[in-house]
């Protein structure tokens, strides 16, 4: 596509969603959406980049190496803040109980270890919707 | 750190393979280091399985029950190690061998080393998910569990480039979808009448307000063993079974058949017994239904394995028949034949894992699929073909060999429930499974040999082969404690009735 207005008006746009994403990964203990929500808006904002500049571009800025890394470990990372709990010598994925401060409700810290664990998620859920988009892609060339 | 893990067994036997599968996807290049990680994943979960054991049967804790983020039962997840679970734990280590032997192979059958490493992954999902439905005490985390086993198993079905395996592996898909639909709308029934999704507590309530929905909990009861069935390959739902265990690549057939149909009917049991209890499945005949339908399909699998010109559906078929024997023995309503059936589903996890990997080895030497072209390789692959012997023997059933003594469990307990069709029916399955595997070692044995060079596959494989036909014996000379712990769970499911 080289539509010259679309492009202005991506390169305006898309970091907002990017941004935006991010929020809603983070402050799903506290607002509506959450993890999966937040990270298909992020994933959703490389796709939109990749259909307006083009897959070449796309996959410049996303390769697969780092499609594979964030894919598996940000799932990992969510095992990870798991084992916090079990450091603490508490259960697996305790929150409150491994001693992290829960903040004032309504904030951001109030969910402890939550925004943590969203963001391996969002991050997964980004990369994987990405890798989707690339597959079906490539597939129809 | 030992208390740490000692208090953190139940989870980390679930979570060690699940870790070990999301470090691979990166490390493909190196695919050494990934057969290496993957085999370790595996053994760490089976090590940790037989500590958890040590410690429930010794009676030092049991259930070992772990309580998921420190919330107490009804609202968190539990986790409970219970006979049943730790048995079932114990099965899934079959996993060990059966990745020994994909060590250094696997290429070969699958493609390049990204391909190699995405089945090790799916592989270790797996074996996660198994471990986890053995332990787990929620019914939306079987649910969850069953998810994740499925759509590992449809990917591990797929790892072929092979168009009947894709074929294989969608017709799986949607039918497996649809099982887990059933199977969530059961859930759903279930925590709408009961307020509950664990299970104990389920099960309580429950046997409260069952008379009060009598339609609602016959619905909640038929989902879940259709969703369950389809997923097991219960007899008329089995279509998906033949066409995707004998065209995955052979340690994928190995696992699917020996151990993943295992998973399911565990959940099953888990929750005819866990949720349901005997007392309801009397009242609405499940456990008729369940004999019937198990009787039904030893007897046709058996005979649709015996028409089978390939080696691989032979086997797959004949898995059909053997889920059979288990959900007869499910149905049976009591200890005996519980018992029977739980040990039956220990060993046909270790004979079909032997039997398939036998299979594929001489799939990967001669290149010949069908038993016919197979004649005269008893004498050129003498450890292939010796452990294949041990496993047919003992899925026939004859005594020094486990399936023996799940089939006489099962035979006892059919006579105690005072139902002739039941015994006839695993009589008869032992009979057809000797005439459909009795001419392969016969052809492979008594045949002249051919001019081909057919050798033996490499020293991982002879050791895994070797390693599953020395369980095959030492759980029909031995059973000990493994019986002991089949006894002990079919009790504890039973105990109020």
């Amino acid at each position: 596509m080289r539509d010259f207005i679309l492009k202005r008006a991506a390169s305006l746009i898309l970091p907002f969603i990017f941004v935006y994403g991010i929020y809603v990964i983070l402050h799903g203990a506290v607002s509506p959406g959450g993890s999966f929500a937040g990270g298909i808006i992020v994933g959703l904002s490389f796709i939109a980049f990749s259909t307006i500049y083009g897959i070449e571009q796309g996959r410049a800025k996303l390769p697969e190496k780092v499609l594979v890394w964030t894919e598996s470990y940000g799932t990992l990372w969510y095992g990870l803040m798991g084992l916090v709990g079990l450091v603490r010598g508490v259960p697996f994925l305790a929150n409150k109980l491994a001693g992290v401060d829960l903040g004032t409700p309504g904030t951001l810290s109030s969910g402890g270890l939550i925004p943590l664990i969203g963001l391996g998620v969002g991050i997964r859920v980004a990369s994987t919707i990405v890798t989707l988009f690339f597959t079906i892609m490539e597939e129809e060339r | 750190m030992t208390t740490l893990i000692r208090a953190n067994l139940p989870v980390l036997v679930v979570i060690a393979p699940l870790f070990v599968a999301f470090i691979l996807p990166p490390l493909a290049r190196r695919i050494r280091l990934v057969e290496a990680l993957a085999l370790l994943g595996a053994v760490l979960g089976l090590g940790g399985a037989g500590y958890l054991a040590s410690i429930v049967l010794t009676q030092q804790e049991n259930p070992f029950i772990y309580q998921l983020g420190g919330w107490p039962a009804p609202w968190g997840i539990e986790l409970v190690a219970g006979s049943l679970g730790v048995f079932f734990l114990l099965v899934v280590g079959v996993s060990v061998p059966v990745l020994l032997f994909a060590q250094g192979n696997l290429a070969a059958e699958v493609g390049g080393a990204e391909r190699v490493t995405r089945f090790y992954v799916l592989y270790l999902l797996l074996v996660g998910a198994m471990a986890g439905m053995a332990v787990t005490n929620d019914m939306f985390n079987v649910y969850v569990l069953v998810e994740v086993a499925t759509l590992s198993c449809c990917g591990l079905v797929s790892a072929r480039r092979y168009p009947r395996a894709a074929e294989a592996a969608f017709t799986y898909l949607i039918l497996a979808t649809l099982g887990s639909a059933l199977v969530l709308g059961g859930i759903g029934l279930i925590y709408l009448i009961t307020g509950h999704l664990n299970m104990g507590f389920a099960a309580q309530e429950l046997s409260r307000v069952w008379l009060a929905r009598p339609h609602v909990v016959l619905m909640a009861v038929s989902l879940i063993v259709v969703g369950f069935g389809v997923k097991a390959a219960l007899f008329p739902l089995h279509v998906w079974l033949p066409d995707a265990h004998s065209t995955a690549p052979s340690p994928a057939s190995a696992i699917l058949s020996g151990l993943a149909v295992k998973g399911y009917l565990i959940c099953l049991v888990k929750f005819l017994y866990g949720v349901f209890g005997p007392t309801l499945l009397q009242e609405f005949a499940v456990h008729r239904i369940l004999t019937l339908l198990g009787g039904v399909g030893i007897i046709t699998g058996s005979i649709l394995a015996l028409t089978q010109e390939e080696l691989k559906r032979r086997l797959a078929y004949s898995t059909v028949a053997q889920v059979g024997y288990l959900i007869l023995g499910f149905g049976l309503l009591n200890v005996t034949g519980l018992a029977g059936a739980l040990f039956y589903l220990a060993s046909h996890a270790v004979i079909k894992a032997t039997l398939f990997l036998a299979a594929g080895a001489m799939l990967a030497a001669t290149g010949k699929r069908n038993v016919r072209d197979l004649a005269g390789v008893g004498r050129k692959m003498p450890i292939t073909m010796a452990a294949f012997t041990i496993g047919s023997l003992g899925l026939i059933g004859l005594p020094l060999f486990s399936g023996f003594i799940g089939k006489w469990y099962l035979l006892l307990g059919s006579w105690e429930a005072g139902l002739i069709l039941p015994a006839v029916a695993i009589l008869a399955g032992s009979v057809l499974c000797a005439a459909y595997l009795l001419p392969v070692i016969r052809a492979a044995y008594f045949a002249p040999a051919p001019e081909e060079d057919w050798p033996d596959p490499g020293r991982p494989q002879k050791l895994a082969l070797l390693l599953l036909a020395a369980a095959v014996v030492i759980l029909g000379v031995r059973p000990g404690p493994f019986l002991e712990l089949a006894q002990k769970a079919a009790a504890e499911l039973l105990a109020f009735y």
